[in-house]
């Protein structure tokens, strides 16, 4: 006699008050849904299993690791910073007075490639302690004014960049506004290297965000320059510069894209950079480093992916063998009764 | 065995104060009287079994609110008729009977069922398992909630504690609603430690709900600590690693595309937690996981590619498919996820293994055998047998109005009772048979 399950099934012949009447039974109809009997898996996460795991994943993660980290080890990096070297000497008292000042600006470093550098080579601005991410600042721009024409009286989040006497600015906003303006002319053996500054923005950036219709107007003109101008001919979509600046980045620290060098770079070559120190950071002790960078599949010089994996996959494996060793020292009998809390301890348990 | 036949004990009433040492029983019958001290010698006590009685309307009423009150224990009642409402209404859970006399302990009840041999299931397989899914469901809920939320604390403290939103509004909105929604709601329905059958099999699992075994503060220590670290793993895995270039063309990402690769690290990782947590995976809690991360895909597809007039300005354009773009997506995809999870499942391992619950014990002693349930449903369509034709015919007889005959033992009722629970076949007592058909004659009595 098969014993009660959770439907409420028809009385096992004997019982005194059986509904087992087939013209008038109340019982309600089966259904493996209602009556919660779906086919399922019962996974029981045995020793076996976890011990299989861990090592299923280290297999995984150790090669991945190996092959980001080849990846990211393939990539030559150049970073030099040049914000407190770009100040002349008498000047270093007071940098703010000297970067809001008009005096020349133009610095020369000098940089050695220190291992064979493939084109195309990146160039980068680096920025620290510069709060793109700062909440008034990430709302502080016009999305549908960069994209057209006609929606350029819509200013209202762009305060207090919004508009001169009056006439509004596009692109108003305090993101384009501080518009970072370090320029860098690089040459290798007196030999100017040229810097592509096409294609450097993201292309749905280029092509929808920013309109090809839109021109700049009335920018920096008010009482005080934030950043860099900008060519009142070229439209917006063509400003690049601006685009990459616009795209506010996650982090205080993060570094931008400037241009690309389409030429191959040897070990020990020279490079001189002729650069503008332009941008103010001085009043907020941020830094300015410039970075030239190859790139390989995974992207940039960045070991983080190929650690992170080589560690996990590493650490899956030490704790596959430390669980096999616990497992063959220190054995418990799969479904011994006698760990059921009231065999161990009368009226006791967890 | 013994506790769940004394557990239905008729006319017991317990007499007495607060510390339940001093109770004494007062019952109709001897028997029970006996039984029952005995069983409280063996601390097992009486309030959280049913006081089952058919005697004078209010009294009932007023000893469940003594019960529950003075002992202050669970008290769970369960009658069938009118003059029981006053006792279910006064227990903290109250079940009735639908049936021979009437609806109205049904209406006043908090469970209804069809019979009162039903109530083990209710007790042993449903209330348990009511019991474990709601452990499940409101610690899943708070865990989720806390590892979302965590992510963009740890994000305030690199904007300059600006109070920068890290996600855009409307993945933050929809996260609760739609991707980390149906999940859950499938754990809540399908849960279950052990089957019925093995629910019945070992009552004593019951003493994990008595005990609170899934909610104490340890078990949501556990469970915050697991949402602290996730939404750690999850956060400064890819702000790290999405420094400078991201891909072979040297760009840089921006704000909206590190976020949302955090956020679909971690509705993925949310999602499958659930698989991790379920004693019992049905094909929904596959359908409800997959589908909510395709929901996340489909609908950060379609919201980042158009564009409206009435975009706000921090719009996430095209950046699921700047984030498809890159190799580096799908290496954080695999990456996140699994060390955010690697922790939970490092911590069930080694608890099922040298802390294990009774359940998991249970579910260990019977993994090879597979449901059997399916078998008992099938003689709905069969012929009686002649014992059955016999029972059936019997079973037509009028029945006393009233069940109660003071007898614990030896009264037709009980014995056929524990026969139908053991599986076993008790005959019909002849004196039983011939006074129910020397009833025949008589006009039944109307209902109450």
């Amino acid at each position: 006699m098969p014993s009660n399950t959770a439907s409420s099934s028809s009385a096992p012949a004997g019982s005194a008050d059986s509904s087992a009447s087939r013209t008038k039974s109340k019982r309600p109809k089966y259904s493996k849904f209602t009556q919660q009997e779906l086919p399922a898996c019962k996974p029981i996460l045995t020793p076996g299993w976890v011990i299989l795991t861990f090592l299923v994943i280290s297999v995984i993660f150790i090669p991945l690791g190996v092959v980001s980290l080849f990846a990211s080890q393939d990539v030559v990096e150049i970073v030099d910073r040049y914000d407190n070297d770009c100040v002349p000497t008498p000047a270093r008292a007071n940098k703010v007075a000297y970067i809001q000042g008009v005096s020349d600006k133009s610095c020369n470093r000098t940089l050695v490639v220190p291992k064979k550098m493939k084109q195309p080579i990146y160039v980068y601005y680096q920025l620290e302690n510069f709060y793109q991410n700062h909440r008034r600042y990430v709302k502080s721009r016009s999305d549908s004014q960069l994209r057209s024409v006609k929606d350029e009286n819509q200013i209202d989040a762009c305060k207090p960049e919004d508009d001169v006497n009056g006439r509004p600015i596009v692109p108003c906003g305090l993101i384009a506004w501080s518009l970072f303006n370090d320029t860098y002319a690089l040459s290798k053996n007196n030999q100017p290297l040229t810097v592509n500054k096409r294609g450097i923005a993201w292309k749905s950036d280029r092509e929808h965000k920013f309109g090809k219709n839109v021109f700049p107007k009335n920018f920096q003109e008010g009482n005080i320059t934030g950043g860099g101008r900008l060519d009142a001919n070229k439209s917006l979509s063509e400003q690049e510069d601006l685009i990459v600046w616009m795209r506010t980045a996650a982090l205080p620290t993060f570094r931008k894209l400037y241009g690309k060098i389409e030429s191959d770079l040897e070990k020990g070559d020279t490079i001189h950079v002729t650069l503008l120190n332009n941008y103010n950071t001085y009043s907020f002790d941020g830094k300015k480093k410039l970075v030239l960078s190859t790139t390989s599949w995974l992207g940039g010089k960045n070991d983080f992916l190929g650690i992170a994996y080589l560690t996990v996959g590493g650490i899956c494996f030490f704790l596959a063998l430390v669980f096999t060793i616990m497992y063959l020292v220190k054995p418990r009998r799969l479904g011994d009764p006698t760990y059921l809390s009231w065999n161990r301890v009368p009226g006791g348990g967890r | 065995e013994l506790f769940r036949c004394l557990a239905i004990c008729h006319t017991v009433l317990p007499e007495g104060d607060e510390s339940p040492e001093k109770i004494v029983y007062q019952a109709a019958s001897p028997d029970e009287a006996a039984l029952v001290t005995a069983a409280k010698n063996f601390g097992f006590f009486f309030y959280s079994c049913m006081l089952s009685c058919f005697s004078v309307t209010e009294s009932t009423g007023k000893v469940t609110s003594l019960v529950r009150k003075g002992a202050k224990k669970i008290t769970l009642s369960i009658g069938d008729g009118a003059n029981d409402v006053s006792m279910i209404q006064a227990a903290h859970v109250g079940i009735g009977i639908s049936g021979m006399e009437g609806m109205q302990a049904v209406m006043a009840s908090d469970f209804a069922i069809a019979q009162f041999r039903f109530l083990t299931d209710l007790l042993l397989v449903h209330g348990r398992w009511s019991y474990l899914r709601i452990c499940k469901v409101v610690m899943y809920f708070f865990y989720k909630n806390l590892t979302f939320t965590l992510t963009q604390f740890w994000f305030t403290f690199r904007t300059g504690f600006s109070g920068q939103r890290f996600y855009d509004d409307w993945f933050q909105s929809l996260y609760n609603v739609f991707f980390t929604a149906l999940p859950v709601i499938v754990l809540g329905l399908f849960e279950k430690d052990v089957s019925a059958s093995l629910s019945k099999r070992y009552p004593e699992l019951y003493r994990e709900g008595i005990r609170n075994s899934f909610f104490k503060w340890r078990v949501v220590a556990v469970w915050a600590t697991s949402a602290v670290y996730q939404s750690l793993v999850c956060y400064l895995f890819v702000t790290t690693s999405s420094f400078g270039a991201i891909n072979s063309s040297g760009k840089i990402f921006g704000l909206w595309d590190v976020s949302t690769l955090v956020f679909t690290c971690l509705v993925i990782a949310v999602n499958v937690r659930i698989l991790l947590m379920s004693n019992s995976i049905t094909r929904w809690h596959y359908i409800t996981v997959g589908g909510s991360i395709l929901a996340w895909l489909v609908f950060a597809f379609v919201y980042c590619g158009i564009t409206t007039s009435r975009d706000r300005n921090e719009n996430v354009y095209f950046v699921i498919y700047v984030l498809m773009s890159t190799f580096y997506f799908y290496f954080t995809l695999l990456l996140v996820p699994a060390v955010s999870l690697l922790g939970d499942f490092i911590y069930q391992g080694v608890e099922r293994w040298f802390f294990p619950y009774d359940y998991q014990i249970v579910q260990e002693i019977h993994r090879h055998e597979s449901d059997a349930t399916k078998a008992d449903h099938l003689e709905i369509e069969n012929e009686l047998t002649p014992q059955e034709a016999r029972s059936y015919a019997i079973s037509q007889l009028p029945r006393e109005l009233s069940k109660h005959t003071g007898f614990a033992f030896d009264s037709p009722g009980y014995e056929s009772f524990f026969a139908s629970q053991l599986g076993v076949y008790a005959p019909q007592k002849a004196w039983d048979v011939a006074r129910r058909a020397s009833m025949r004659s008589r006009p039944k009595v109307p209902k109450k």
